[in-house]
């Protein structure tokens, strides 16, 4: 599970406040969910995402912007490697 | 009336003691039946657990050999058990531990073909697994069977945990709807895992067993335990039942047990 790592005040136009994991973070990277697992680190690539409560398709990590006072879940997949069809 | 011997009565004396469990608790223990999928990383704890627990008759199956890349979390078998096909490693260690429990040995893969007679014995299932496909397997044939499942992970210093009683509260596929995309998401062969987690995890799953059982408590129903060992840190969040789910939805898409087909193993599926 990642640790959450922040980078700086909140205290501009450029900064979130999000709750990641429970937990909150102040993010300043590109408003979009790919951009957000990417900050936080490799072990992000294993997750499905759920924004307040909704589970997120992965293919659409890009297009799906997040904002101020997201709740944001890492649903971390695990047990077993993932070469199939 | 309670069918427990004296010596019974002793053993289990801790359990009998906590008034929530008593002998009432012991004796539903002593009556019911799991069966473990898997006796690797988290097959081991929890067939150890389940067994000084004195649950009654534990089916185990599993179609490896034991290995010596497997001692370092693999807790219920010991050097001396290089080679040995796992069931039977396991289930000489669990009778060590209780000569009162029976253990039904299956040495063989958990398949479509297999899974739905096989869980039809027990009252509740372990998955113990370190493959999709069989995960994917368990889960929807424990749903078509509204059986209890106890499905648990692990990679890398991660863990998850997650209690589902098929058909009436949240499934693997309510969460994760279908496996990751191929090369997403690598093996504890690939990535590795800190052994102790899987002790973590595997202990986890069988407390939730014994509180299954015995009715003690609030199960890990439509909730998803994440574990973080690095930090030592447990996250739980929410999972109710989702009504798009494929197989326990309104609508659902499988109706039949599917299998993955692996693209990529260089062996055989083995467990965690
Ligand atoms: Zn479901």
């Amino acid at each position: 599970m990642l640790s959450l790592k922040n980078d700086g005040a909140c205290h501009g136009i450029d900064c979130l406040q999000l709750v990641v994991q429970g937990r909150p973070l102040e993010y300043h990277g590109a408003r979009d969910v790919r951009s957000l697992l990417e900050s936080q680190g490799e072990k992000a690539a294993y997750a499905n995402v759920r924004i307040n409560g909704n589970v997120l398709n992965r293919r659409d990590f890009e297009n799906i912007p997040i904002k101020e006072g997201d709740q944001i879940d890492f649903l971390y997949f695990m047990g077993g490697g993932s070469c199939l069809i | 009336m309670f069918n427990l011997s004296d010596e019974e009565i002793l053993r289990y004396s801790r359990h009998i003691i906590l008034t929530e469990v008593g002998g009432t608790g012991q004796q539903k223990l002593k009556d019911a039946s799991v069966l473990v999928v898997g006796a690797g990383g988290l097959g081991s704890p929890v067939l150890l657990y389940l067994s000084a627990a004195g649950i009654g008759r534990i089916g185990v199956i599993e179609d490896d050999v034991v290995d010596v890349t497997n001692l370092q979390r693999q807790v219920i078998h010991a050097t001396a058990d290089i080679e040995k096909p796992k069931v039977h490693s396991a289930s000489e260690t669990m009778k060590q531990i209780n000569p009162h429990i029976e253990v039904d040995v299956y040495h063989e893969r958990l398949t479509k073909d297999n899974i739905l007679p096989l869980i039809d014995k027990y009252d509740i299932v372990v998955d113990g697994v370190d493959n999709f496909p069989t995960r994917y397997l368990i889960n929807d044939a424990c749903v078509m069977k509204q059986k209890y499942l106890v499905e648990g992970g692990i990679l890398r210093f991660m863990g998850l945990i997650m209690s589902i009683h098929g058909g009436e509260t949240a499934c693997y596929r309510c969460v994760f709807e279908e496996p990751p995309p191929p090369g997403t998401v690598p093996s504890c062969a690939e990535a590795g895992v800190l052994g102790a987690v899987a002790g973590v995890v595997g202990t986890l799953q069988a407390t939730e067993v014994l509180k299954i059982v015995t009715g003690v408590g609030t199960p890990l129903f439509n909730r998803l335990l994440q574990f973080d060992a690095e930090e030592l840190r447990f996250h739980e969040v929410n999972a109710p039942r989702n009504p798009k789910c494929p197989v326990c939805g309104d609508n659902p898409t499988i109706t039949e047990l599917i299998e993955y087909a692996y693209t990529c193993e260089t062996q055989a599926p083995g467990t965690s």
